[in-house]
């Protein structure tokens, strides 16, 4: 015991005196673990963050831990969508029966259903809006015809509705360069024609002062539908269970606005996709300024792009006026005036000039003013809470359905606010879903089924397809099939507006647990009590489906999460891919200077042998030195990557600069975090390549006989 | 005289095998891995640009938008035929021209529908179409007669439809009504890469028809240059003529036409017609960005791994001048310059370089060219990044060259100092150095 302590110390004691004596030698060495170790820390703990950021964006906002799909779908499913378009999926027949059998697996807490898809959204324009509030001014008159308010609106509202007539019909006018005049719809144009120029003659005005409500419909069915600016948009949404889904992910709040009432048809509109698309543009690209000035201290001075934004905002002010009728123009005035320090009398256009004339030093006042003052007389989203939209799909039958839901708020999730994942999808409620999917209930599945394969190849006229489809049985509330021909935009007009009272009385009614429940869905979300057991649990789900007869497969989250998912897989790889390159030719490098230490001190090692030194002690003596370096500089390297990260956190984490890294860093800013894991690994890694590294130079040393090594003259 | 030194430093190499093999290895695999990450961004930029000018740029384009009102936009160039004549009289390095429609519609089959960007093509002037695009089913005339449309296979497969099937295309006009036309699928040719998975063919007129256009509309003229690099050049002298002959043109903004159309120019307060002339560059900023992001991170694989070699280097040179000691003493005595020996350890570290990174490169070509050859197919969320459906590495001789002379150089670079220690030796100590 005595005797190997001793040859322990004096291993370490000649270990370290070789250490030193070759100076130059353990700097390289160390140097080469430093930087493998620091390159191990510092990418590791940002791939974990990135790992961590998707994790809690998709398991938190749509994913679960677990997904299900029908296995006889032709394609997999993928949360987000792939290259060419969402997933095709068969639909799970009767949830209900998914539900119980499921629900019966010990660790699943939650089962949600879930159909995913894209589709159109009429938004309505500037003139649907004004038009919209001229109706209430009209209808506060006809209760009350002295109605001070509604007087002094509908003066206003009037003169607005008129510049905007005059300005469509301007602007009509300079379209035709573009149209083919003897083109498609020729004669419905010279129609519409007609009827703008109508409502701009003053007699209509003084016929409309006579009957209203008559003046309105006509302006409402005849001259808003030829407004066109931008009416729709796209939207991407998940039909569900809404109440279901806001209890299984809990992260989900509803930023503005209120949640859908139980059992209720609604919407919640993703925060992050309203920002993007649906914001008034002026107002997204002030935030987006103040974005860039605020985070990554750009100014506008230096930055071209921020210079661009600010030209944009410059000559965007049309957008603004043309929300805003006479009175709250003058309101809008009044207010910015002492605010901008404009001379009294100026004008609102003049006043947007000198408010978006954006520059370092007024910035952030000029944006304070924006949203204090301008901003609550405008209409920042060009959906509101509490519009009824429609949205408009074709349905995996092949045919176009539309149906109206209200817009109950905002949807986002807490702490991951920004996330390129989470709030970028809507969330509909469930029936809904259906009746745009084209599916009602389970028997409907079915018979819908064997329809399509009657039909086979052959086409449906419109007529039949739309009986044949949907039953006449008002399933959904707005219906139109466009199977074979071209629409006719008439017929679908007139079809809104005569389904428009109908789709109202279904917009209140509350569907009972049973109806949400026994019917299709895409696939289900799974949520677990317990997490961390998703290996076996997505076993058990699988096993239980099978013994049920239920042809359902089962995937993790990773997997559902398609292209996402395995474009992380493809960053770890990279990362594995460089670290492996990396350590190999370390490994190389080490060796070769382990080697030349060996050879240089032949006659040394010859020596100790000579005067009875066993082979294991001249091995453990090179690995011991080997082991030394490393264990010094790989934790050297470690807590400099540990700094490194440390810097990058303090100084506000690694700025996402574009889309891509905004996606990838589930928000603004990637802000790595050490993880204990990524240190020991870094470590071991480290230790294992030097150790493997010192293998052959220690066989050489041990293969020195003393007799050799003494002659030996080099 | 130079053979004999070259000689001498052959024997030096060879003599210590050992340790030159490792250091020839260690330069082999990283010269192996910069011309290999080399050919890959190349295969990348190779595939991306020849979909992307077949299916969404040309070097130069003239597009613009068209606001109806001030609130809507759409990509369209009205009275194209003069644009045209002026395009044609300002580009004297023209090369040849593609009038393209521009548009967007959803593909309905019985089976499943999918988005599709649609380009408008008069295909008896698409040169660059019918050489880079290869029919798998039907013929690319077909694409002649009315009504009819180009699919990718991909497309096709997810629509599940043949040459010869009926397709609808829905397409959403500015009132959120779609026009819709019945459309026979024409011709059915391979995937070229990402953007083939969402870009098809139409027959010119008959997105005109779906839009109820004029003859006169187009979407955008795409321009092909002798020389794509005078893109910029050409790009800029166009604005500047059209403006002189009383067009109105956007100002020059580096994002590809679909973005405008969907977040910049619907807002901005004007009407009527505008010309934009973009480069391809402008159209493909993201593919660019990416490849950038690429080539940084070739870079600093590269600049990392360097850094360990040349460490590798000194250290080897360091040991092998500490061994060598008595032997520079002698020739120092018997009348050897200075400069002969620094000369003779750059030599020979040169040497080292030159082999292991020609090995190296060899090796790497050897392996491209067989991963070339086994078609490996890139997962869905690859491909939407290397734009291309199987593994392709472009090898080009010149880059290969220059990998191969700047890791040599780096090499020769990294023993000038060891060299220098050994040249400053004077003789009298280096005889009596020991060990």
């Amino acid at each position: 015991m005595r005797a190997k302590l001793d040859a322990t110390r004096v291993l370490l004691r000649i270990a370290f005196r070789n250490l030193v004596a070759s100076r130059v030698r353990t700097v390289i060495i160390g140097l080469i673990v430093l930087v493998g170790a620091l390159i191990v820390v510092v990418g590791s703990s940002m791939m974990d963050s990135i790992d961590r950021g998707m994790r809690t964006s998709i398991q938190g906002s749509l994913g679960g831990q677990l997904q299900v799909y029908q296995s006889t779908s032709e394609g997999k499913l993928e949360l987000y969508g792939g290259i060419r378009g969402e997933s095709l999926l068969d639909p799970i027949p009767d949830f209900a029966r998914v539900k119980e059998v499921l629900s019966k697996v010990p660790n699943v807490k939650m089962i949600v259903p879930m159909g995913i898809d894209q589709a159109l959204v009429a938004t309505g324009n500037a003139f649907d809006v004004t038009l919209a509030k001229l109706r209430d001014d009209v209808r506060r008159l006809q209760a009350n015809a002295r109605d001070e308010q509604g007087l002094r609106g509908l003066e206003a509202r009037q003169a607005h509705v008129r510049r905007l007539i005059a300005l469509l019909s301007e602007e009509l006018t300079q379209a035709r360069v573009l149209v083919d005049p003897n083109g498609r719809d020729a004669s419905m144009r010279r129609a519409q024609r007609a009827d703008l120029d109508r409502a701009a003659a003053p007699e209509f005005w003084v016929e409309f002062d006579r009957d209203r409500l008559a003046g309105l419909e006509f302006l409402e069915n005849k001259v808003a539908p030829l407004a066109m600016d931008t009416g729709f948009t796209f939207i991407r949404y998940v039909g569900t269970d809404v109440e279901a889904f806001m209890r299984a992910f809990d992260l989900a709040e509803v930023a503005e606005g209120k949640p859908i009432p139980p059992g209720q048809r609604g919407i919640l509109l993703g925060r992050q996709y309203a920002e993007e698309w649906l914001k008034l543009k002026n107002a997204r690209r002030l935030d987006q300024i103040k974005d860039k000035r605020d985070r990554f201290h750009l100014r506008i001075a230096e930055e071209e792009e921020l210079q661009r934004w600010v030209k944009d905002t410059r000559s965007r002010a049309r957008e603004i006026l043309i929300q805003l009728d006479p009175l709250q123009a003058a309101e809008a005035a009044r207010r910015l005036r002492p605010a901008l320090g404009a001379p009294a009398g100026e004008e609102l256009p003049a006043l947007l000039a000198r408010l978006f004339d954006l520059r370092d030093d007024n910035f952030d006042a000029h944006y304070a003013i924006f949203y204090d003052r301008l901003a609550p007389l405008l209409r920042l989203y060009q959906i509101s809470v509490g519009d009824v939209i429609t949205i408009k799909a074709p349905g995996k039958t092949g045919a176009f359905n539309a149906v109206n839901v209200k817009v109950y708020g905002f949807i986002q999730f807490k702490g991951i606010e920004k996330s390129g994942i989470a709030g970028t999808t809507s969330v509909m409620d469930l029936q809904s879903f259906r009746d745009l999917y084209g599916y009602v209930t389970s028997d409907k599945a079915v018979e819908l089924a064997k329809i399509r394969a009657q039909m086979g190849a052959t086409a449906v006229s419109r007529e039949d397809a739309e009986a044949a489809l949907f039953g006449g049985d008002g399933a959904g509330p707005l219906v139109e099939t466009i199977r074979a021909g071209a629409i006719d935009e008439k017929s679908l007009l007139a079809g809104v507006g005569e389904k428009r009272k109908a789709a109202l009385a279904e917009q209140t009614r509350a569907y009972t647990q049973e109806e949400i429940d026994q019917g299709v869905a895409l696939n289900a979300a799974i949520l677990l009590h317990d997490p961390a057991r998703i290996r076996e649990s997505l076993a058990e789900v699988q096993a239980a489906a099978d013994a049920a007869g239920l042809k359902l497969k089962v995937v993790d989250w990773e997997a559902a999460s398609g292209m996402v998912g395995q474009f992380v897989l493809l960053l770890r790889g990279i990362l594995i891919f460089a670290v492996i390159i990396f350590f190999g030719v370390a490994l190389v490098i080490i060796n070769n200077a382990m080697v030349m230490a060996a050879l240089a001190r032949v006659k040394e090692v010859g020596t100790m042998r000579a005067i009875g030194a066993q082979r294991r002690f001249v091995v453990a003596m090179l690995l011991v030195e080997v082991i030394t370096v490393s264990v010094v500089f790989g934790l050297a390297g470690a807590a400099l990557g540990g700094g490194v990260v440390a810097i990058i956190r303090a100084t506000g984490g690694i700025p996402a600069t574009s889309d891509l890294l905004f996606f990838l860093f589930s928000g603004p800013a990637l802000l790595p975090r050490i993880g204990g894991t990524s240190v020991v690994a870094s470590l071991v890694l480290v230790l294992g390549v030097a150790i493997a590294s010192a293998l052959y130079p220690a066989w050489i040393a041990m293969r020195v006989t003393p007799v050799e090594a003494m002659s030996t003259e080099d | 005289m130079l053979l004999v030194d070259l000689q001498v430093a052959a024997r030096n190499l060879t003599r210590h095998t050992r340790r030159n093999l490792f250091l020839g290895a260690a330069l082999a695999s990283v010269t192996g891995l910069l011309v290999l990450l080399g050919a890959l961004t190349a295969g990348i930029e190779g595939s991306m640009m020849e979909s992307a000018t077949t299916l969404m740029t040309g070097d130069v384009n003239v597009g613009g938008f068209f606001k109806v009102t001030s609130g809507s936009a759409a990509p369209l160039v009205s009275g194209y035929p003069k644009v045209l004549a002026v395009t044609r009289a300002a580009v004297p390095e023209l090369d040849y021209f593609t009038v393209r429609g521009r548009g967007w519609a959803k593909a309905v089959s019985d089976s499943a529908s999918m988005d599709l960007v649609l380009g408008g093509v008069d295909i008896a002037n698409e040169p660059a179409v019918r050489r880079v695009l290869q029919p798998i089913g039907g013929s690319l005339d077909e694409l002649a007669k009315p009504n009819t449309m180009l699919l990718f296979q991909g497309q096709a497969d997810r629509l599940k439809v043949g040459v010869g099937d009926v397709i609808t295309l829905s397409a959403p006009t500015e009132r959120g009504v779609n026009n819709t036309v019945d459309i026979r699928i024409a011709v059915v040719v391979r995937n070229v890469g990402i953007m083939s998975a969402f870009s098809a063919f139409i027959q010119a007129d008959t997105l005109r028809g779906l839009y109820g256009l004029s003859p006169e509309a187009t979407g955008a003229i795409h321009l092909f240059l002798k020389d794509r690099d005078q893109s910029n050049l050409v790009a800029a002298r166009l604005r500047e003529e059209f403006e002189k002959q009383g067009w109105r043109v956007m100002e020059p903004d580096p994002q590809p036409y679909y973005m405008k159309l969907f977040q910049t120019v619907p807002s901005e307060d004007w009407t009527g017609q505008k010309l934009d002339v973009t480069t391809w560059e402008d159209e493909l900023g993201q593919f660019k960005q990416f490849i950038w992001g690429i080539k940084v991170f070739t870079g600093l694989l590269v600049f990392i791994l360097m850094v360990v070699i040349v460490i590798g280097i000194l250290n080897t040179l360091a040991i092998a001048i500490r061994e060598r000691t008595r032997e520079i003493g002698t020739l120092r005595a018997i009348g050897m310059q200075r400069r002969k020996v620094l000369w003779l350890f750059m030599l020979e570290s040169g040497l080292l370089g030159l082999f292991g990174c020609v090995f190296g490169a060899l090796a790497a070509s050897a392996l491209a060219a067989g991963l070339n050859a086994a078609a490996i197919p890139v997962p869905e969320a690859v491909q939407l990044f290397l734009s291309q459906e199987h593994l392709t590495f472009q090898l080009k001789a010149g880059a290969a060259v220059s990998d191969v002379l700047l890791l040599t150089l780096v090499t020769v670079g990294a023993s000038l100092g060891p060299a220098l220690r050994a040249a400053r030796l004077k003789p009298i100590t280096a005889m009596h150095h020991i060990g």
